[in-house]
């Protein structure tokens, strides 16, 4: 063997490459969940009927009337495509990953992840999929065009501004996840309020209009899952203005950054499963 | 020098219940904390190459102490630089000149084969492909394991999988390497097996070994330097001759299958041996009159086995 921090020592090599360790990542990631082909399966067929019990409820409010709080149902097509999108995103990337760390921290895993020289919440944010999710995302995308088509196209502009409020509110709602799991390094379990967090979120499949007062800011700043599903639908319907769009972004933007900052205090009093 | 601990300290809040449900109930409304103080204003240093055993009690901070030297914890007070860095800092070329194996935990991916979790290892380190190659290459010859690469790590024994562990943890070619248990748990075949391999892999490369194990054959076999942590504070540093010495200066002298007349000697029947229990310096003096008059006997000089030189110098501290 050659000598340990000798010329080959990787101490004074280049270091970990960010794409290399992403592909490293999602290989790993779809490999585990190929692993299980029982399950696999199932989940998968399973994952194909979620999009009809979101649109079935929909579908019985919209038979006895053709406006729920000024929405239409094509309008309301929209939000759900919307609200299917982040629900890919969510339960097939974020939500398997951050309810693996909580194990991570109550058994110890969490050391081998910090041991590494890449970033912990990357790699704790990217290990695991769950494939079954890409009908949410598939179905997204044909119920959007649905709704679009009843709707009317909309120019460019809108577009991007949908797009960007999407990504914003996906963002925002990894930022309160995130935040959610840095609490189980001082709390350890926090499957209640993980819980929680799911049933609560599930409100974003409908128009945030239809909630009152103080619901709605509630679904929009404290659980933003309106500015991942409503808000991207009003910006499709010409509804919202660009300061909306990009206070919105900002705020999104914020949040991920104090869920970071949290991250690393977490980090910081992590205290580790003993042997 | 590659590690300097000063003072080092780790205080841990933990949450005080009292007795059966009653005292859960209260604990939900009114937790009560108590500090408990890990590890205790501990100093040492060590040389590049060394090979250093943590010798301790269940409890004492042996893994405490470890952990922060890797920086998995924040210490409370003191200073600790491994390899030149602040292991808290979590600076990359830090946590890539280091490596942790704990017997007790394992970061092999679970469901898949082990080369795919050295394959994720070589990303993560940043290795360049062809020192990944050779490095692995390197390390399966030495430790057999060829044939269970293609094997997912759920199907391996507890053996093959500390095997494994070791290549994964090693193939970034770390300076230090910090061995927590290595060997727990393994039939004693495949500690002989480990134990060689961390020898060789030190005498080889260098690297500095600095291992825990509530097996004293590992640290009779590895490490000629002990820190014995107690309570959370050091309380020896220094050669395992040395400290046998100290404690238990006594030697065994055993004659197989001697003749009842050595009791005459001060020989005591066990086991179908005649065994006398003496000072170093008595030693030869003993030996002499033994062979003088029984020149063909089998004779046996031994010390104290170190568990219980270990367990007479915990007793000493507590007493």
């Amino acid at each position: 063997m050659p000598p340990a921090g000798g010329p080959e020592a990787l101490s004074s090599g280049p270091g970990p490459r960010l794409p290399e360790v992403l592909s490293a990542l999602a290989r790993v990631a779809l490999m585990n969940a190929l692993q299980y082909r029982a399950s696999f399966f199932v989940d998968f067929f399973v994952g194909s009927g979620n999009v009809v019990a979101i649109l079935l409820p929909l579908a019985v409010v919209f038979g006895k009337t053709d406006s729920v709080a000024g929405w239409t149902w094509d309008q309301s097509l929209l939000v759900t495509g919307f609200f299917l999108m982040m629900s890919a995103v969510m339960g097939g990337l974020v939500e398997p990953n951050l309810g693996a760390v909580v194990e991570g921290i109550r058994q110890g895993q969490m050391d081998y992840i910090l041991l590494k020289p890449v970033d912990a919440q990357l790699v704790a944010s990217a290990q695991r999929v769950a494939p079954a999710k890409l009908w949410d995302g598939l179905s997204a995308l044909v119920v959007i065009a649905w709704g679009l088509h009843g709707t009317g196209w909309p120019g460019f502009g809108p577009i991007t501004a949908a797009f960007c409020l999407m990504i914003a509110g996906v963002m925002a709602m990894y930022s309160l996840w995130l935040l959610v799991i840095c609490l189980s390094f001082w709390f350890v379990r926090v499957d209640n309020l993980r819980y929680l967090l799911g049933a609560v979120a599930d409100a974003g499949r409908w128009p945030v209009d239809i909630y009152s007062g103080v619901a709605r800011v509630f679904l929009t700043v404290v659980v933003p899952v309106a500015l991942a599903s409503s808000w991207p639908a009003m910006a499709l319907l010409g509804r919202l203005d660009l300061a909306l769009v990009v206070q919105a972004i900002a705020v999104s933007l914020g949040g991920f950054a104090f869920a970071r900052w949290s991250w690393k205090r977490a980090l910081a009093s992590y205290t580790s499963a003993s042997s | 020098m590659i590690i300097d601990v000063v003072g080092l300290s780790k205080t841990y809040r933990v949450p005080v219940k009292g007795e059966g449900l009653a005292g859960s109930v209260k604990s939900l409304f009114n937790r009560q904390y108590r500090d408990v103080e890990a590890v205790k204003n501990v100093s040492f240093q060590i040389e590049r190459g060394e090979r250093v055993g943590f010798l301790g009690p269940n409890g004492a901070g042996k893994t405490t102490t470890l952990k922060m030297l890797s920086g998995l914890l924040h210490p409370t007070a003191g200073t600790v630089l491994v390899a030149g860095y602040r292991p808290k800092d979590r600076v990359v070329a830090f946590l890539r000149s280091i490596t942790l194996v704990m017997g007790q935990k394992q970061q092999l991916l679970w469901d898949l084969p082990p080369q795919e979790s050295f394959a994720l290892n070589r990303a993560m380190y940043g290795v360049d492909p062809a020192a990944y190659a050779r490095t692995l290459d390197q390390l399966v010859a030495m430790l057999k394991i060829e044939p269970i690469l293609q094997k997912p790590v759920r199907n391996l024994s507890l053996g093959e999988r500390m095997k494994c562990e070791l290549v994964a943890a090693l193939l970034h070619q770390p300076q230090v390497l910090f061995l927590d248990e290595p060997t727990i748990g393994l039939d004693v075949e495949m500690q002989v097996q480990v134990r060689k391999f961390i020898h060789e892999y030190n005498t080889s490369t260098g690297a500095t070994v600095i291992l825990t194990s509530h097996y004293m054959q590992d640290i009779a076999a590895l490490t000629p330097r002990l820190l014995v942590i107690d309570k959370g504070t050091l309380r020896y540093d220094g050669s395992l001759t040395a400290l046998t010495e100290r404690v238990a200066p006594e030697r065994r002298i055993v004659v197989k299958g001697g003749p009842a007349e050595l009791a005459e000697l001060g020989f005591v029947p066990v086991d179908g041996d005649q065994v006398a229990t003496v000072t170093a310096e008595e030693t030869n003096r003993r030996l002499s009159s033994v062979l003088s008059r029984w020149p063909m006997v089998e004779i046996a000089v031994e010390s104290p086995p170190l568990e219980e030189v270990m367990a007479r110098y915990f007793h000493e501290g507590s007493a």
